[in-house]
């Protein structure tokens, strides 16, 4: 298997945006190939979670070439729901690493601010077991489940899943491609519209547009991918026994940590799915970056802050960044390697390694990539 | 494993799943209360997972929340084919206790029939 590096990774603004999504995708796959001084790539993975119904457009992979004048590079589409872009990422590197193709362009993006927010809830939540949607389950409301199982069990409590979403939004203050980058208190969050008892409006991720893209290589240049791994679990989440870890997250990290042949300890900074703020806290604990039943403690204490040992989401995360579903999982990675080569201005980090994360639906299929600058 | 509803296939094995049956009462494993339910739900949707004894988890729909804990013991029982949890007295939670001290066969189904029976009977006076 060869190495894969990434020579190249570019995103556009998120939040609400008014050009098409091929335009939001075609700004973040050129700023990557500018920063990787590439014209064009020998392969595009394109990720999209559900252009059909979002924004009514078909057979993506090559309406995104097309539009970005790639239209004879061969192209495929990758989708795992909210973890899409992860998912391509792998698909990429796997191009390269078999040694299939030499540069590959990775670009997901998504764009949803443009329809009503219960039509968007909808369609995100088609991705939950049908039976549980029955039930009138949305993602806000299987995450409300799996919070109040996590704070009877693990003395998480309300303030630290405030805590979290604070500490996101005050790093997307620094970061001019974040979605929120206002401040905000404890107590806003805490008086916050109640969403899914015990979350809150201020616990929960905007829904945001934007596109984000890398440029995958097989020449030893950039940010070398170490390790990455996948990890799955029932769709339904009543099947699981455990509610208060992911397996799909533990899993992932574990297949990662393998082929990068180290573990968590060596993680300097990471950006972790946090679509929930106690998603962050469970993430945390799932890696192995903070020993089990610490997290909470670990966060009020400002461990995971900017100016921390170990600092998480230096983006603004989900939260605050922003989450244009398949944009989400490439724009962690991009976060990541602007972090570890430097280009990371107002919140820039020391270190030599990154770990970005990625949940697809609710954790059915969790992406974990490890990121090292050599 | 046991799923419900009854499926083809466990979801974690590639093994044809057999019917079975389970008494109507469980354990509350979490509960949330959602104040923008879809379209087609009413506000506040009390949305329960529960685990009735053998392990099988159902998703239910409540009248309310109130008073609930996780480990809580609730009844749960189908209405046009929606299942809904209510919470239990103090005498039905001696019976199911009595039940789990050693009793078996027809009489365990017999009593916790009648149970879910006794525990409709208190829903209809409520009004529900």
């Amino acid at each position: 298997m060869r190495d894969v590096w990434i020579s190249g990774a570019g995103m556009t603004a998120i939040g609400r945006r008014t050009e098409p999504l091929q335009s939001l995708m075609a700004e973040a796959a050129l700023s990557a190939l500018l920063m990787a001084e590439r014209e064009r790539p020998d392969a595009i993975v394109v990720a999209a979670m559900n252009p059909e119904e979002f924004v009514g457009d078909g057979n993506f992979a090559s309406n995104v070439a097309t539009h970005m004048g790639f239209a004879e590079v061969p192209t495929v589409r990758i989708e795992t729901a909210t973890s899409s872009g992860a998912a391509a990422l792998y698909a990429g590197f796997a191009e390269v690493a078999a040694g299939l193709h030499r540069t590959v362009l990775v670009v997901g993006g998504e764009k949803m601010t443009h329809l009503a927010t219960p039509r968007v809830s909808e369609l995100i939540g088609r991705s939950i077991d049908p039976y549980e949607r029955l039930y009138g389950a949305t993602m806000p409301a299987l995450a409300g489940l799996i919070t109040r199982a996590l704070m009877a069990r693990n003395a998480v409590g309300l303030r630290e899943i405030a805590q979290v979403a604070v500490k996101n939004h005050a790093n997307a203050a620094k970061n001019p491609y974040a979605h929120y980058r206002q401040p905000i208190t404890i107590e806003d969050v805490m008086t916050s519209r109640m969403v899914a008892d015990p979350l809150r409006l201020l616990h929960c991720c905007p829904i945001s547009d934007g596109g984000a893209a890398v440029v995958l290589t097989s020449d030893r240049i950039g940010v070398r991918i170490a390790g990455i791994g996948q990890g799955t679990d029932t769709l339904a989440v009543r099947h699981r026994q455990n509610l208060t870890s992911f397996r799909a997250t533990q899993v992932a990290a574990r297949v990662a940590f393998a082929m990068a042949g180290f573990g968590p300890e060596r993680v300097d900074f990471a950006e972790l799915h946090d679509a929930f703020t106690p998603f962050e806290l469970i993430a945390l604990e799932d890696i192995g970056l903070i020993p089990v039943g610490k997290a909470s403690r670990a966060t009020l204490d400002g461990e995971t802050a900017l100016d921390g040992r170990l600092p998480i989401n230096p983006s603004g995360g989900l939260k605050a960044r922003g989450h244009p579903l398949a944009a989400t999982g490439l724009a962690q990675v991009v976060e990541c390697v602007w972090q570890l080569l430097g280009r990371a201005e107002g919140r820039q980090l020391e270190g030599h390694t990154a770990l970005a994360h990625s949940i697809g639906g609710l954790a059915t299929n969790n992406w974990v990539t490890v990121l090292e600058r050599l | 494993m046991i799923v419900a509803p009854p499926a083809s296939y466990c979801p974690r094995h590639p093994a044809r799943m057999l019917p079975t049956e389970l008494p109507g009462a469980g354990e509350i494993v979490s509960f949330t209360t959602l104040h923008s339910p879809p379209e087609g739900f009413k506000s506040p949707l009390h949305i329960a997972i529960v685990e009735l004894e053998g392990g099988a988890r159902f998703v239910c729909h409540g009248a309310e929340t109130r008073g609930l804990k996780i480990g809580s013991t609730v009844a749960i029982e189908a209405v046009n084919n929606v299942y809904y949890f209510s919470s239990l007295g103090a005498l039905d939670r001696a019976r199911i206790f009595w039940r789990r001290a050693g009793r078996a066969g027809d009489r365990v189904n017999s009593i916790a029939q009648s149970l879910m029976k006794r525990v409709w009977k208190g829903k209809d006076r409520a009004g529900l």
